[in-house]
């Protein structure tokens, strides 16, 4: 007795080591390539190291971070008439004038430029930051990411539904769905940006002007207003195939007597839809959902080959601070923000969903 | 109305919607293509023609110039070669490395197994922008050339998606092999060769394709890493930055024929092993 459970624990410390051995050429390239330089790049990041350069480091604290972060809301203070010391009006419009918005924020003992103005309660205010060009990168990620996930959701799961059905070349067209995915990025930016040729060599120039809307020289990549929805179509063309498959994968985990039941009782396509494929699908989604915000909150080569430094993302302002400003330590702070970001999401993630680790 | 006419009725929505959506998917790319096909002034005609015509005439015309021109550009036809080398090497790679860590987390029983199977989801997510320098210093100081360093670098995202996708196909056979080989004498290792691997061939199919696609579009690390050794650029760094010569503009037509070059391969792997490919992405976000 005493014997066999020494043997037998004897076979488990042997299964232990085995798994040590087996898991260490994993874990030691990963500390290699992701927990070594994660950690160096928290080091730089309390510096003002130069990139590529042998230039002295010096050790600066937290002045990285606060010159990133660093955002204040002024009230921008009306003009005065000198003579009158009345507020001045303008005499055609009627609207009140304002100093201006760059004079409102303070200078010392760092320099505040503008982010952007608005109004509330009939005052002028501006949100100035340190560096207007991080606070923007950050909005424009958010925005994007919330946008594009929305829509990619509402169409992935139109086309999962339509490749759920029943019909000839029901495969042809799954493989056919997954050529947008496929397709390298730097392809799909490069057809895109030429798509959006700000005249009618353009695309979407063309069929605007055919259908008698605009004058077929909308400046898509260069105009602010359009530059963000622009990256947002792009992006929900070529990740729409990819949340169809996760929300296909769920779809065929229903059984399919569930709808015949219900087909019984009378529900049509519809109420069958919201009523028992959506909550039935509803784990599906929130992993699609979570995977999908991850990828987009660190969407760089989009970014980076259509825009370039006309607009930036989280990930794009990064990579510009390191290779363009050669500034490692403030592009090290800037990736630590977006490491802390995106981990305080699939810690969530992680926390709300549980990993399985024994279910054999 | 009849149930056969409504019956009718559904299919034909059913397969207009179907036709909707394969324009909607295929359509950028078929501009590509059509583009790739005309030359320079065909190009620069408006309003774009949606396929390559004659400027004066309309008679349609096509161009193979751009592929011609494509074909004798010595950095595109280098970055084939590089791209091929860097993505089959991480595949094979990540592959062997993978499936010892995928047998480990899904077959064996030891101490901190949550822990291991934590940091390997964890890292499936991990921002690549947040180690793009520390990563650059340590390949520099080290004097690593850009081929190698690339190679290196993608199983950061490869190693773990393989590993993740492997246990959890590792995690589905049967125990009672395992334990059966073990009763039989044969060591775990000898197990794990001899019978879970063959087992588990299909699952290394499908990670091994989504880990060359992923290595074949990385354009983040590529771009950095070979910025000062140009004969090591890769596919997704010359299109997205095509060399052009001086006097012209950017040569859309050459970039798109480019791109549309560097894209066959994928469609190939695509349209062979759609069901694989499939089951490897759902594998690997939905079984979390």
């Amino acid at each position: 007795m005493a014997n066999a459970k020494g043997q037998s624990s004897d076979l488990a410390k042997q299964e232990q080591r085995l798994a040590y051995w087996l898991l260490a050429p994993t874990f030691i390239i990963l500390l290699a390539i992701a927990i070594y330089p994660l950690i160096s790049v928290f080091g730089y990041s309390f510096t003002n190291a130069t990139f590529a350069s042998n230039k002295p480091t010096e050790f600066v604290g937290l002045d990285n971070y606060r010159n990133l972060l660093s955002m204040t809301i002024v009230q921008v203070p009306p003009l005065i008439d000198e003579a009158t010391g009345q507020i001045q009006v303008d005499a055609e419009t009627g609207e009140v004038q304002y100093e201006s918005s760059v004079r409102a924020l303070p200078r010392e003992p760092v320099r505040f430029r503008v982010v952007t103005d608005f109004s509330l309660f009939g005052n002028k205010y501006v949100l100035g930051a340190t560096d207007p060009a991080f606070i923007r990168a950050v909005w424009d990620t958010i925005v994007f990411g919330v946008s594009t996930v929305f829509l990619e959701l509402v169409l992935g799961m139109m086309v999962a539904l339509i490749v759920n059905a029943n019909f000839k070349g029901r495969g042809f067209m799954r493989a056919l769905i997954l050529v947008p995915w496929v397709i390298p990025t730097a392809v799909s930016s490069q057809i895109w940006e030429y798509m959006f040729q700000p005249n009618r060599t353009g695309f979407f120039n063309t069929v605007l002007w055919y259908l008698g809307m605009g004058s077929g020289e909308i400046p898509f990549l260069s105009d602010p207003t359009w530059q963000l929805p622009a990256m947002i179509v792009i992006d929900v063309w070529k990740t729409t195939p990819f949340m169809a498959l996760l929300l296909l994968a769920g779809l065929q985990l229903i059984p399919a007597d569930i709808y015949e039941a219900a087909d019984v009782d009378g529900a049509g396509p519809v109420r069958s839809f919201f009523q028992l494929t959506l909550p039935l699908l509803k784990g599906t989604i929130a992993v699609a959902l979570v995977f999908r915000t991850l990828d987009a909150l660190r969407v760089f080569d989009l970014f980076q080959i259509v825009l370039g430094q006309a607009r930036y993302s989280m990930a794009s302002f990064t990579y510009y601070e390191l290779i363009q400003n050669r500034a490692m330590g403030y592009s090290s702070a800037s990736s630590i923000m977006i490491f802390l970001v995106l981990s305080i999401f699939a810690i969530g993630y992680m926390r709300s969903l549980g990993v399985k680790s024994d279910d054999h | 109305m009849t149930t056969k006419t409504k019956h009718r009725i559904n299919r034909i929505l059913l397969w207009a919607l179907i036709i909707v959506m394969a324009i909607w998917m295929l359509f950028p790319f078929y501009w590509a293509l059509n583009s790739s096909f005309k030359t320079e002034g065909q190009l620069a005609m408006t309003p774009a023609t949606f396929i390559p015509r004659a400027p004066v005439t309309g008679d349609i015309s096509f161009t193979l110039k751009n592929y011609e021109s494509v074909f004798s550009n010595q950095a595109f036809l280098r970055a084939i070669v590089n791209s091929t080398i860097v993505a089959v090497s991480v595949t094979v790679l990540a592959l062997a490395v993978g499936a010892f860590a995928g047998f480990a987390l899904g077959k064996l029983r030891y101490r901190g197994k949550n822990s291991t199977l934590y940091i390997i989801l964890a890292m499936t997510m991990f921002p690549q922008i947040a180690v793009l320098s520390g990563l650059y210093t340590v390949i520099t100081t080290l004097g690593i050339p850009a081929i190698p360093s690339l190679i290196l670098t993608y199983l950061l995202f490869s190693l773990p998606f393989t590993a993740w996708v492997l246990t959890a196909f590792f995690r589905e056979l049967p125990t009672e092999i395992f334990q059966s080989a073990q009763v039989d004498g044969a060591s775990p290792f000898q197990t794990f060769y001899m019978i879970m691997l063959p087992l588990t061939a299909p699952a290394l199919v499908t990670t091994g394709l989504l880990a060359f696609i992923g290595a074949w579009n990385e354009y983040l690390f590529a771009l950095t890493f070979t910025s000062i050794q140009p004969d090591a650029r890769t596919l997704p760094v010359i299109i997205a930055n095509f060399p052009s010569q001086a006097t012209r503009q950017i040569p859309f037509g050459e970039i798109m024929a480019a791109g549309i070059v560097s894209s066959i391969p994928l469609f190939l792997l695509v349209f062979i092993f759609q069901r694989r490919i499939v089951a490897g992405l759902t594998a690997g976000a939905v079984k979390g």
